[in-house]
């Protein structure tokens, strides 16, 4: 091996951490990637709307049937798109990373750092656009008048009786330990 | 270079993060059972927050209903609408526990009775019975509702009944007052000969929640009072007990307390479901029916002392101990020594085609506990001590029936019929709480006139017995059951039903269907509407013509717990519930022309008091 191929290619070790982070991303699709718990006095329980990258869980229909009060339109799979071929891109990116851990090349890694890096922001704001509509669209005929709001995607936020606590879910703690896995290789091997 | 860092860093962020989703941190834990230290207050305050260790059920007696309590807070949680009608619930009202109903309008709950698995409470299922006018019921535990109800033919008042066999094979409603078969008019100068005290062999079909008879047992025309099943040995045993075996037809209160002795009614149930199966048996309206002096063998009389109300197998099912109501006694008698007995033909004499066990035989200790009279009924706790009501001298007295020792009494204000410890009468009593149903209160409350609620006095009997609480209770519990609170499995809302065609689960699906003069409505409740056709100016109005035969689905489709919507008509005197999932029916003739608002009874969110419509009828011309 020349000194100008040591350069451009990374070892197995490295290899196999970016092998291992694909296999996280492919974990990651069977969790919930983000939720939102609402509490109010008569639901000390929570209610929850758990975000999978495929589908909506928790207690949906009866978030439904209150925010309606308040003029809010319905949660519902068919109101968000994504969630028909987010699970493909998560897919595809799973796939982009093992090709990585196979060429073993550094310019491949950059390329798919930066691709997951943009798509991670795109997602963070179309989500954040998702609130905006649901939290600024309130029918002008609902029972309870409310000023118009956005929640947030990390914290709390109250809205009547409510207090809502957005989170970060299981999926997307295993894209970040499979993002972080896809750094240390710049860092192992950089050229000393 | 350590390599497995970055692998194990990676592994464990996502392992944390599982770990943060998921764990549970919510579980509480129930107050548990008195300990000594504890003051009376202390004993029975269940803090907010935390719950009770049993669930109490008793019988309402003639209010056809079944309460709800929890133990040791003694608070009333739930009534049980099972053989009258219920406007709280709509109970009687919606076309289910109509039909249930059979065009009965009150009952008389005696004594309730879990389901059994091995002779231990399962929790499933609640068996009840009704004196008034001979029917039984099930209710589910899931729901705390009533699944089903039959009218038991032949037989007039089951009292002493229900009680399950180890497995919940039988229930069996043995009978109070003695009737003609088919209870058709017979003078009363030919009782003895053709008047019969039925005893009926109830199944329950779990699968399909449907009662059934097994068999009926023509037994002498005398009055059965209670009963208890075998358990362990005994297991395919059971003992009732019998008065007015002196067959009189007026004034009994003299007239059937003459002879010295009565019986007990001892039988095999395996044997009986064995003659049934052999074909030994006559058809009597449509049932099985065993006639002792026919079909020989499986029932056997034990003499006992005069008037004897309880019987009740000791919890390891080797004896049963039946208590003298007019005598000052309780009599231990030995299953095995009647087996034997049994077996050697050790009979003296029959009455009514049954033989009559030597007393002497089977009898093995007669307890007469000082002063103490009208021994009524008796629980058990864990250590196997009994614990009777004295009905008479208003205690309760704890003994030993392995000694006949009395080891403790308490009194108790006034007159206690029964008493129930805690899953007192199953193979494991718990010991810990015991509950005396009392029938006078009397001074015991603030006054409420000339009559007064029933009271419950909860007994400390962890150590020395000691009643520490009181609760009044709505007329009449005569028994109860007292079961551990962790073995009844509620549901939170009902599951949706797609199969049901009456149900509706989406606002857009619902529609008014006419057909000739039938008019269906498959509608919705939700917080805070109905709605009942959603393509309507006005989804929430019914219009329909005077004449009408109308049905309302409705489903309440808000799946949450806790929110019930009530559904009445005003001034048509309709009114029903539908629990969060459910799907009820309501059905009548609209034979009132007029305007009606229509409006949610069960007060279910802010908006409740909008949750109306109207019901119009168009006059016929
Ligand atoms: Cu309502």
């Amino acid at each position: 091996m020349n000194d100008s191929k040591k350069g451009s290619k990374f070892s197995v070790t490295s290899s196999l951490l970016i092998t291992l982070s694909a296999v996280l991303i492919v974990i990651s699709m069977f969790f919930p990637w983000w939720k939102m718990v609402f509490y109010a006095p008569q639901y000390p329980e929570g209610l929850n709307i758990i975000v999978y990258p495929n589908k909506l869980k928790g207690e949906i229909d009866i978030i439904n049937g209150l925010n309606h009060y308040i003029g809010m339109s319905n949660f519902s799979e068919k109101n968000f798109p994504e969630l028909s071929y987010l699970i493909y891109i998560i897919g595809g990116l799973a796939g982009l990373t093992l090709l990585t851990a196979i060429l073993r090349m550094k310019k491949v890694l950059y390329g798919l750092i930066g691709i997951i890096a943009l798509v991670g922001v795109t997602g963070i704001l179309d989500l954040h656009f998702a609130l905006q509509r649901y939290g600024t669209n309130l029918s002008s005929k609902a029972p309870i008048k409310i000023d118009p709001f956005v929640p947030p995607i990390i914290g709390e936020n109250t809205v009547a009786n409510f207090i809502t606590h957005s989170m970060l879910g299981t999926g997307i703690y295993f894209v970040i330990a499979a993002f972080i896995l896809l750094l240390i290789p710049l860092w192992k091997d950089r050229v000393r | 270079m350590k390599k497995w860092i970055p692998i194990a860093s990676g592994l464990l962020a996502g392992f944390v993060a599982a770990t943060i989703s998921f764990a549970d941190f919510s579980t509480k834990t129930n107050t548990e059972a008195a300990s000594s230290t504890k003051s009376n207050a202390e004993k029975v305050y269940v803090p907010f927050g935390e719950k009770d260790d049993y669930y109490l059920f008793a019988s309402g007696g003639h209010s056809g209903q079944m309460f709800i309590y929890g133990v040791p807070s003694m608070r009333k949680i739930r009534t049980i609408p099972v053989f009258s009608q219920d406007s709280a619930t709509g109970y009687g009202f919606d076309e289910h526990s109509k039909k249930l109903m059979g065009g009965y309008t009150w009952g008389d709950l005696h004594h309730p009775a879990f389901s059994e698995t091995k002779g231990d409470y399962d929790g499933k299922w609640m068996f009840a019975t009704d004196v008034g006018n001979s029917r039984a019921a099930v209710v589910d535990l899931k729901t705390f509702t009533t699944k089903d109800i039959i009218k038991v033919p032949n037989t007039a008042g089951p009292h002493c009944a229900a009680f399950v066999t180890e497995n919940t094979e039988y229930m069996f409603l043995p009978t109070r007052f003695a009737v003609p078969l088919g209870q058709k008019y017979e003078s009363l100068d030919d009782y003895s000969a053709k008047y019969r005290g039925v005893m009926s062999a109830v199944t329950f079909d779990e699968k399909n929640v449907k009662l059934n008879i097994g068999y009926q047992v023509a037994l002498p025309p005398w009055s059965y009072d209670l009963s208890d099943a075998g358990k362990k040995g005994s297991a395919d045993w059971a003992v009732m007990t019998t008065y007015n075996t002196e067959e009189s037809t007026t004034t009994m209160e003299i007239n059937a307390s003459q002879a010295d002795r009565d019986y007990i009614v001892l039988f095999n149930w395996k044997e009986l479901e064995k003659m049934v199966k052999e074909g030994k048996y006559e058809e009597v309206d449509g049932q099985k029916m065993i006639f002792p002096e026919k079909q020989k063998g499986g029932i056997y009389l034990v003499p006992v002392a005069k008037s004897p109300h309880g019987v009740d197998v000791t919890p390891d099912g080797k004896y049963f101990i039946a208590s003298g109501k007019l005598a000052p006694a309780m009599t231990v008698f030995s299953f095995e020594k009647a087996f034997k007995a049994v077996e050697n033909k050790d009979f003296a004499g029959e009455r009514n085609g049954i033989p009559i066990l030597n007393y002497e035989s089977v009898m093995e200790r007669e307890v007469n506990p000082e002063n103490a009279l009208g021994p009524l009924h008796t629980q058990f706790d864990d250590k196997g001590m009994a614990y009777t009501t004295m009905f008479i001298s208003s205690e309760i007295v704890k003994w030993d029936p392995k000694t006949g020792k009395t080891l403790d009494r308490v009194p108790v204000q006034y007159s206690p019929g029964h008493s129930v410890s805690a899953e007192g009468d199953t193979v494991a009593p718990d010991g810990k709480w015991l509950i005396a149903l009392n029938k006078i209160a009397k001074d015991t409350y603030l006054s409420v006139g000339p009559s007064h609620p029933e009271s419950m006095q909860l007994i400390d009997i962890s150590g020395k017995m000691k009643v520490i609480m009181s609760a009044p209770v709505d007329p009449e519990p005569h028994y109860a059951q007292m079961i551990k609170a962790d073995k009844i499995k509620t549901i939170n809302v009902y599951p949706k039903d797609t199969k049901n065609k009456d149900a509706v689960y989406k606002q857009s699906e619902t529609k008014i269907v006419r057909k000739g003069n039938e008019v269906h409505v498959y509608g919705i409740a939700m917080r805070s509407r109905f709605i009942f056709d959603a393509k309507s100016k006005r989804p929430d109005v019914i219009e329909v013509n005077q004449g009408d035969h109308v049905f309302i689905h409705l489903t309440n489709i808000d799946f949450d717990e806790d929110i019930t919507h009530g559904f009445a008509i005003n001034s048509y005197d309709l009114n029903m519930e539908v629990q969060p999932g459910q799907t009820n029916t309501m059905e009548f003739t609209a034979d009132k022309a007029g305007t009606f608002p229509l409006y949610c009874t069960n007060f279910c969110s802010a908006l409740h008091q909008e949750m109306n419509g109207y019901f119009l009828v168009k006059p016929k011309n």
